[in-house]
């Protein structure tokens, strides 16, 4: 059995929801602009492009290729993380590189990318690929750097080799860190997806929400941002529970992930 | 990321960026890329040192600045407010806190379409795609700041007489100052990204314009002027920003 | 158990602890009571010390005086009145400093008095004075980040001496310090006690601090948190260090107290 305000925190979020459509509702039927539809006019717009046949296979390779692009890029960056974290000359080889490369919007990239490759799978995934980095590299940093330097003396008084500390304590005592700065990187996964799609006009959610713009379809306009949306919120709360199963004996920490593109 | 500088570091931290430079030399010297897609590193910098000294060129950075500065300071004036308020008081936090969970994850530049529509293609839009995006970690870090300011540090100053709503003033928002500028930080940087790319989507001006007009035209030279300028730019606003941090937080341990 | 406690009235009492309790929701179903119906009557001007193991409420007792935390039962009253909060009648000085981190040692001092509306100079003049008193001439424009802990808690006594509280509340002061710096604070406590002999009401789970300091020792028991037994410390004043420790009446106070303890303890573990 639940207790009550246990339900009550699971059903705010909902609420929040409800209450924000409701807001949206309102303020059309108040502004009455010709491009400003209502929220009940842009859901209803909602079925018509998942059941349109074209526009459901651009948005499932949106999201293969974001898959791929997160994936590749947290395989990667955890371990340079990890390392830049308990080596000094590793952090200070690759601190201001990193420095200079995070105000760069990596979705302005796109358009270099293409230019040499292609407007192909690869440069979008690229250019994930080097969204999700950064987020990921820096929690791992972070999360490393923070190990206990007792722990790592146990370790070492136990036998374990450099190596070994590196997995058996350096990894597991940052994943709370590492599995924030994943759950930065999905959601920017996401965001770099949508903008280098909305950059590169070719195909994806990104272009289809440009070109009902241009087509003055106003309410698929709004209906893809519902969807997109939705598949923020949704890709976040799963993550969340993967991240509350890999990490139940960490303290509870205030984290809602900072999307930025 | 921040390390204290010492000159080993410094030749250390170098030596990644003097690298990437030699190889993207060395890749159009020995011909492997040419110099249409990929115009060698010289040729970019003094294109670079030529533009920002143009009258037209310096328009372009001035409009991003504006659009940027508008947004962010929007975002640190609500985000603090609203995050001091939600820690301050349980009604505020329990509206606050589902809105939030709600909006931080949503993709806030899938919303530039219905901006562009609500608010037109001027500034507007794109200041408040801005302050959209940079909000959440101002608003996020200023909360956790202010909802774990240690309960002594209030009842000290209570007990020396401060009247409750001034504790709000004298206590939290000082106390909580550490977490608020690391947030500020995120939100800055956050808010070059933003900026650039609302100016690609659409825009008649600013750096992202810039770049936009030169991947029309194919001109690789002209699209990496503006890269530049704009990860410079994140440079020097972050180290002023890092300057006024060591000011503010001058009593603070690790500050 | 506990015998009734401070019957004998004097016309100057300053504190008045009436039957108070205390209970905390630890969990949804779980209630933890921190204090059970404690009564004590604190005399003006007496230096009186709340002596007991960790987790017997002796520290929530001083949240309860200084009105930071309020009972679930009974009330404390401050001369004759009902505590509602925190007031500068009452001046704590906490274990952790609990120090402005974003002021220098001269600001912290100063926040009291330029609180209670005293002029800039005055406050500062005051404060100067004060610095000095507690040893740290010299360190005026510090921060606290800059101080070891019994510095910290030096600039943490001036800053509440600074606003002329009535009660001294201190919660286990010296706990987050060495032997050595925690017997000098004691000594250099009671010498600028003896000045004003302002009424101190002071915490802590070490028997030798309390009767070294004490007037009186309030010794307390814990789950739930009771009073076991007041003792009246009859040492003369001015009292040195060096003198005490070898005085016998010091030395069998110290004991008979520790001997109390253990044989609670030893009936706790029984049960």
């Amino acid at each position: 059995m639940m207790p009550p305000t246990t339900l009550a925190r699971r059903a705010a979020p909902v609420l929040a929801c409800i209450g924000l459509l409701a807001l949206w509702q309102v303020a059309a039927l108040a502004l009455k602009n010709d491009s400003f539809p209502t929220a009940i006019e842009a859901i209803r717009a909602i079925p018509s492009i998942l059941g349109d046949k074209e526009a459901l296979i651009n948005i499932i390779a949106s999201l293969r290729r974001m898959a791929i692009g997160f994936g590749v890029a947290v395989f990667v960056s955890i371990p340079l993380g990890l390392m830049m974290g308990r080596s000094r000359a590793v952090a200070a080889f690759f601190n201001p590189l990193l420095m200079v490369i995070y105000p760069v919007p990596k979705a302005a990239l796109m358009p270099i990318i293409m230019l040499w490759l292609g407007v192909g799978d690869i440069t979008k995934t690229l250019v994930i690929f080097l969204g999700v980095s950064l987020p990921v590299i820096y929690h791992s940093f972070e999360g490393a750097k923070a190990v206990e330097e007792k722990m790592l003396w146990s370790g070492a008084a136990m036998g374990l080799s450099a190596a070994q500390r590196m997995v058996w304590i350096v990894l597991p005592a940052s994943l709370p860190e590492i599995l924030t700065g994943c759950r930065t990187g999905l959601v920017l996964a996401l965001i770099t997806m949508i903008t280098s799609e909305m950059i590169a006009r070719q195909s994806g959610a990104g272009n289809i929400l440009f070109n009902a713009l241009d087509m003055g379809q106003y309410d698929t306009v709004f209906a893809m941002i519902i969807i997109v949306g939705a598949m923020g919120i949704g890709l976040d709360a799963l993550f969340e529970r993967v991240r509350a199963k890999l990490v139940r004996w960490s303290e509870p920490q205030f984290d809602i992930p900072l999307s930025f593109s | 990321m921040t390390s204290r500088l010492s000159p080993i570091n410094v030749i250390l931290g170098l030596a990644p960026i003097a690298l990437l430079i030699a190889v993207w030399q060395g890749l159009v010297s020995f011909g492997v890329a040419p110099a249409t897609l990929l115009p060698p590193p010289g040729y970019v910098f003094g294109r670079l040192l030529q533009q920002l000294v143009t009258a037209t060129f310096q328009q372009e950075i001035a409009a991003t600045l504006v659009r940027l500065f508008a947004g962010f300071a929007i975002a640190v004036v609500l985000g603090v407010s609203i995050g001091i308020a939600a820690a301050a008081s349980p009604a505020i936090n329990a509206a606050v806190r589902p809105i939030v969970r709600v909006l931080a994850p949503l993709p806030k530049v899938a919303l530039y379409p219905a901006l562009l529509l609500l608010l037109g293609f001027g500034h507007g839009s794109k200041i408040t795609l801005v302050t959209a995006d940079a909000l959440f970690p101002i608003l996020l870090s200023t909360y956790y700041g202010a909802s774990t300011v240690e309960q002594k540090l209030i009842w000290s100053a209570m007990a020396a007489g401060t009247p409750r709503y001034e504790i709000l003033f004298k206590v939290v928002l000082p106390a909580a100052m550490p977490s608020i500028l690391t947030g500020c930080r995120i939100g800055l940087v956050i808010s070059c990204i933003v900026v650039f790319l609302a100016e690609m989507i659409t825009s008649t001006d600013g750096l992202g314009h810039v770049l936009v007009t030169a991947a029309r035209t194919f001109q690789a030279v002209d699209m990496f002027v503006p890269l530049i300028t704009i990860s410079l730019l994140g440079l020097i606003l972050n180290g002023l920003l890092g300057a006024v941090r060591s000011y503010l937080l001058r009593g603070f341990p690790e500050a | 158990m506990a015998e009734p406690v401070a019957t004998r009235k004097p016309a100057s009492s300053i504190i008045e602890i009436e039957h108070v309790s205390q209970i905390f929701q630890t969990s949804a179903r779980k209630d933890h009571q921190a204090l059970s119906d404690i009564s004590l009557t604190i005399e003006e001007g007496a230096f009186v010390s709340i002596l007991g193991p960790s987790g017997c409420g002796k520290s929530t007792l001083l949240y309860i005086v200084g009105g930071f935390v309020s009972p679930t039962g009974g009330a404390a009253k401050m001369k004759g009145k009902t505590i509602a909060g925190p007031g500068p009648d009452r001046g704590p000085v906490f274990q952790e400093f609990a120090l402005f981190p974003w002021k220098t040692v001269l600001g912290n001092v100063t926040y009291g008095p330029r609180q209670q509306g005293m002029s800039a100079s005055e406050a500062d003049a005051q404060s100067r004075a004060l610095i000095e008193m507690v040893g740290l001439k010299g360190y005026e424009s510090f921060y606290p980040k800059e101080l070891s802990g019994g510095m910290k808690q030096r600039v943490a006594l001036a800053r509440t001496l600074a606003y002329h509280p009535e009660v001294l509340l201190m919660d286990e002061p010296f706990g987050a310090l060495d032997a050595h710096t925690r017997t000098r604070l004691q000594n250099d406590l009671l010498n600028i006690w003896e000045r004003d002999r302002k009424t101190v009401l002071f915490v802590t789970h070490s028997v030798d601090e309390a009767v070294f300091l004490s007037d009186k020792v309030v010794m307390m028991s814990k789950s739930p948190g009771r009073i076991r037994q007041v003792i009246d410390i009859d040492l003369p004043r001015p009292r040195r260090r060096n003198e005490l420790l070898l005085d016998p009446r010091y030395q069998k106070y110290v004991v008979d107290i520790e001997r109390m303890f253990d044989e609670s303890d030893e009936v706790g573990s029984r049960s």
